[in-house]
């Protein structure tokens, strides 16, 4: 095995990664309590710190194997077969990446949001970062769920203090969900773990072994453990009918606190969905693919329905996250090139335009100290600039080409139109949906008549907001024109998991033509 | 006639002499009581340490009426944990009500004392005793403050109906006399395994699970639990919810499966159905707890429901694996219910007047004392089942040996209920976090002295359970394979 420079100086790289945001919330929490300037620039620094380390990795990483990559592993509970194991392949260096990415970014857009309790703020934003990029590292189930919960703590208390007039509401909302889906997980976790303690004789949490060793599990077994995780993922992602903690929690949070929401933990769900529901389950995987079609679709023309009526921009957006992590989910469970890679390039996409469209909100709403989509109109006459952005990001969402939204969504329909073309209209559907609400908001915030004088007033985003805003557009950009080097990273993981269901989706073949022409029966 | 071996219970000797010594140079004092703490203490601290010195003994002693093993030595040095920080806790509490008296030790020794006898005990003699021991020193606790309404009524509920729970137990022990013509643990259990009067045999099985479930709060037994957790001393509440909880359960492991071995079949599915039972129960009514306290109290008969699904598990499988995972949950629980309780004595030190347990008074606690406040959510993370903390080791371990015993639809409902549970400690942290307090506050001064002691134990059990359990993973599976080595 070759080894790369990293592990040559026997460097740490995850481990690194996944922990520098806590010690440099140490740091802050130990020396600069009260120094305001300190304690924001140290957050700055380690978030970009972290964003470096982790281009590191992704420069050093070896984008031809789908195989996991700067691995670490040591004994943690022996006794049950627990290590610390971390890892990434192709699909989890992206989302490390974009965690690292949107923190920067976070930390960046609020740098004068918070006025209470500022140095815990940012305490919070860096161990959610710390938990969010251990989700996607850890090959270890145990791990995994640890990290999977952790990071709902410091989002828990982001909500809850800083957050809107009913924040208390919508932060034990989201906590509860999420927590009631992920026990429910853990019976789970420890149920196929169980099984394969007693057929293979060792009890492992490693990820990747039970992968292998779960390929004997008993139907029911698979069945319920099945639902168990994606029940779970679905409440994360969120997907019809687990969503209606989305808009509370979105509209609440403040602005990081939906950038990062919106950004990366609905990525979470998705993940997960990958590496568990399709890695431990593809037989079940293969027989979900109706139902999961549907609920996506749902997803897609029911969240841009709801939508086009909100009166608040930032519930807009939230909806329309519902809808579009709909084609994430959709795309997934094509099994076909296009749909997964489009489908996990959809995650990276939604990611930098959504939370770039929650950071905008936030701007607006820091001099306005309104959301309501009524009380705008005439924008671009007092900032320009932001009107400038914001159209942009806008039209990433709706999928203009030339921008990053798309390449995913056109991969995403192709994937599925592919599969069955009933699906595919009805995403398509969605697609015009989405187009109406943004143009419309767009145009009733942005355009119009400047029906109130006072916004004439405003000022224009200012210097640090525009340096928090370019990256997010220059990367909408540059994957919207030349994507290849992000599907590079994609493109074995993707072969992986269709290889995966392979044999199941030709042996179901029929079934799945049963239920679909059921579908294109109407 | 040869002299007995001591050995056995030396560790009992040292906490009977420093209970006897507090009693003696308690009346020498005038009002500084810091010698009654130190001699408490020391004696606590030296039965851990006789106890944790003679890890790997295994012997009999006093016609096999009592051991020392990993097991009872497991749980002695969980009690003197327990103990530790239960004193550590309480002089400037008992301060602040005036009532700083030695005895307070003295009764608290003794009650540890017949909690170490409880877990030693391998005669059904000796159990009664020891069981004895310890209802009548927490009556007398509980009762402590015995100017206040409050205390006198936790008193005299927590003994007339413990008296009663103590007779039924009694009289399931004696029907079990009556069978077998032994006391003997071994021996009484080789006897029923003979089979006869099986429905007898169930009914005395039935009398000492109701006697034992009153003792651990179980539901329906549970009634007295929050009454008597809100008039006790609050450092003594604390006490109660672990110490008696955890001697109760190293009884009931060693009578089930010693004793009652050959009811395997009717108690696994007792103790299946009053688990859900008692899940119920204690999470539905802490939801609508105000007064932290009595949330904590229905709290603690939750965590019981969660410790007879392992009891249920252990019973249809016999795997070793939910044995060691009860004795690992208690230490976890310990910990985080201890530290939960001490945040309670702080917050009454502080305002001795005002504070009175409830969620409002907790209001803003943050900004007040942010300390209190971390502590505090630590504390209840882990009793929600947050990985990183103790809780959560305990009820994965817990958890993982239901499924382990084929019982994952109930694993399913216990998960289920802890995340109903998650509810009511959030709550906590609302008030604590994200409200502000309605009146003016005085910025108490920080936690320090003995009090934060006794929070950072707490504190750095939690942590270091949930973030290296192997270390207790593997004490508590030694413990429990030496058990059942009889």
């Amino acid at each position: 095995m070759e080894f790369t420079f990293a592990e040559q100086l026997g460097f740490r790289g995850l481990t690194l990664l996944t922990f520098l945001p806590v010690i440099g919330a140490l740091v802050m929490l130990l020396f600069m309590r009260g120094k305001a300037s300190a304690y924001k620039a140290t957050a700055l620094v380690t978030s970009l710190a972290t964003f470096a380390l982790s281009m590191y990795l992704a420069v050093v990483f070896n984008t031809d194997s789908a195989a996991f990559q700067f691995q670490e592993n040591f004994v943690w509970i022996d006794s049950f077969g627990i290590n610390y194991h971390m890892g990434v392949d192709g699909i989890s260096m992206l989302l490390v990446m974009l965690t690292s990415f949107l923190s920067v970014i976070a930390i960046l857009g609020s740098w004068n949001y918070v006025k209470d309790r500022e140095l815990a703020f940012f305490i919070s934003l860096l161990i959610l970062e710390t938990g969010m990029i251990g989700v996607f590292t850890s090959m270890d189930l145990f791990l995994f769920y640890v990290f999977w919960e952790i990071q709902l703590i410091p989002m828990y208390f982001v909500i809850g203090i800083w957050g809107g007039e009913r924040r208390v509401y919508a932060a034990i909302k989201f906590f509860l969900y999420t927590f009631a889906g992920s026990v429910l997980m853990l019976v789970a976790i420890l149920a196929v773990v169980w099984w394969h303690s007693t057929d293979a004789g060792v009890t492992t949490f490693d990820i990747l072994t039970l992968q292998e060793g779960l390929s004997g599990l008993p139907s029911n077994w698979a069945i319920w453990s099945f639902l168990a995780f994606f029940i779970a993922f679905a409440i994360k992602v969120p997907m019809f009918p687990f969503h209606t903690w989305l808009p509370d929690a979105h509209v609440e949070a403040p602005t990081a606190g939906s950038v990062i929401l919106a950004g990366v933990l609905l990525k979470m769900g998705a993940y997960g969905m990958i590496r568990f529901n399709i890695g431990f389950f593809p037989e079940v995987a293969v027989d979900a693919i109706p139902y999961v079609l549907i609920l996506s679709v749902i997803a897609i023309v029911y969240g841009a329905w709801v939508s086009i009526i909100q009166p608040d921009m930032k519930k807009l957006v939230a909806y329309s996250s519902v809808s579009h992590m709909g084609f994430v989910t959709a795309g997934l469970f094509v099994f076909n090139l296009q749909g997964v890679e489009g489908s996990i390039l959809y995650m990276i996409n939604h990611g930098i335009l959504t939370g770039a469209l929650f950071q905008m909100v936030g701007f607006f709403y820091e001099r306005t100290h309104t959301r309501l989509i009524r009380d705008y109109g005439g924008m671009a006459r007092p900032m320009p600039v932001a009107a400038a952005f914001f159209s942009l990001f806008v039209m990433g969402s709706v999928g203009l080409p030339g921008l990053n939204g798309f390449i995913s969504e056109f991969l995403v329909l192709l994937g599925v139109f592919r599969y069955e073309k009933v699906f595919a209209v009805f995403a398509a559907l969605g697609l015009i949906g989405s187009a109406a609400y943004l143009l419309w908001m767009y145009q009733r915030t942005m355009f119009q008549e400047l029906t109130n004088e006072k916004w004439l007033a405003l000022k224009d985003i200012n210097a640090r907001e525009i340096l928090t805003l370019a990256p997010l557009a220059a990367s909408a950009l540059f994957i919207g024109i030349y994507p290849a080097p992000i599907l590079r990273f994609l493109e074995a993981p993707s072969e992986n998991i269709i290889a995966q269901v392979e044999p199941f989706l030709a042996q179901k073949q029929s079934i799945m033509e049963l239920a679909s022409s059921f579908l294109g029966g109407f | 006639m040869p002299t007995p071996d001591v050995t056995p219970i030396i560790p009992e000797l040292i906490l009977m002499v420093a209970a006897c010594l507090v009693l003696v140079v308690e009346p020498f004092l005038k009002l500084d009581k810091t010698a009654v703490v130190a001699i408490a203490l020391t004696g606590l601290l030296a039965y851990g340490a006789a106890a944790f010195a003679l890890l790997g003994q295994d012997m009999a002693g006093f016609n096999d009426m009592v051991v020392i093993n990993d097991y009872a030595i497991f749980f002695k040095v969980l009690f003197a944990a327990a103990g530790v920080m239960t004193v550590l806790m309480s002089p400037r509490y008992l301060e602040a009500h005036d009532r700083h008296l030695g005895e307070y030790y003295a009764l608290l020794l003794f009650a540890i004392l017949g909690m170490s006898v409880l877990a030693a005990a391998r005669d059904l003699m000796a159990f009664y005793v020891g069981l004895e021991l310890m209802a009548v020193s927490s009556y007398l606790l509980a009762g402590f403050f015995r100017y206040q309404l409050r205390s006198n009524e936790a008193a005299l509920k927590y003994f007339l109906t413990g008296s009663f729970a103590s007779a039924i137990t009694l009289y399931g022990i004696s029907m079990v006399y009556g069978f077998t013509g032994a006391t003997n643990y071994a021996v009484v259990g080789t006897a029923l395994a003979g089979g006869e009067n099986t429905l007898a045999v169930a009914f005395a099985t039935a009398l000492v699970f109701a006697g034992l479930g009153f003792k651990v709060s179980v539901a329906p037994f549970h009634m007295w639990t929050p009454d008597v957790y809100e008039g006790a001393p609050t450092p003594i509440a604390g006490f109660f919810s672990v110490g008696p909880k955890a001697a109760g359960f190293a009884a009931i492991l060693m009578m089930f499966l010693a004793v009652f071995e050959a009811s395997v079949d009717t108690w696994t599915v007792i103790f299946i159905a009053f688990s859900i039972f008692t899940m119920l129960v204690g999470n539905l009514f802490a939801l609508v707890q105000r007064n932290v306290k009595r949330m904590l109290a229905y709290s603690s008969i939750a965590h019981v429901g969660y410790l007879l699904a392992g009891m249920g598990a252990l019973g249809r499988s016999g795997d070793l694996l939910a044995g060691e995972a009860i004795l690992l949950y208690l230490a976890a629980y310990t910990f985080m219910n201890m530290g939960a309780f001490g945040v309670l004595v702080y917050l009454k030190t502080q305002q001795p007047v005002t504070f009175d347990y409830t969620l409002d008074d907790m209001a803003g606690l943050a900004r007040r004392s942010p300390w209190a406040a971390i502590l505090m959510s630590l504390f209840m993370f882990s009793l929600t089942g947050i990985p990183g903390t103790a809780g959560f080791i305990g009820k994965f371990y817990l958890f993982n040996a239901v499924v382990r015993a084929d019982l994952v639809w109930l694993a399913a409902i216990a998960v289920i209920f802890s995340a109903v549970s998650a509810y009511y400690y959030l709550r906590v942290m609302i008030y604590m976090f994200f409200r502000e307090s309605e009146e003016e506050f005085v910025v108490g001064e920080s936690i320090s002295g003995p009090l934060a002691a006794s929070l950072g134990l707490a504190a750095a059990g939690v942590l270091f359970i949930g973030l290296v359990p192997a270390r207790l993973v593997d004490a508590s599976v030694g413990a429990f394979q030496n058990f059942l080595g009889l």
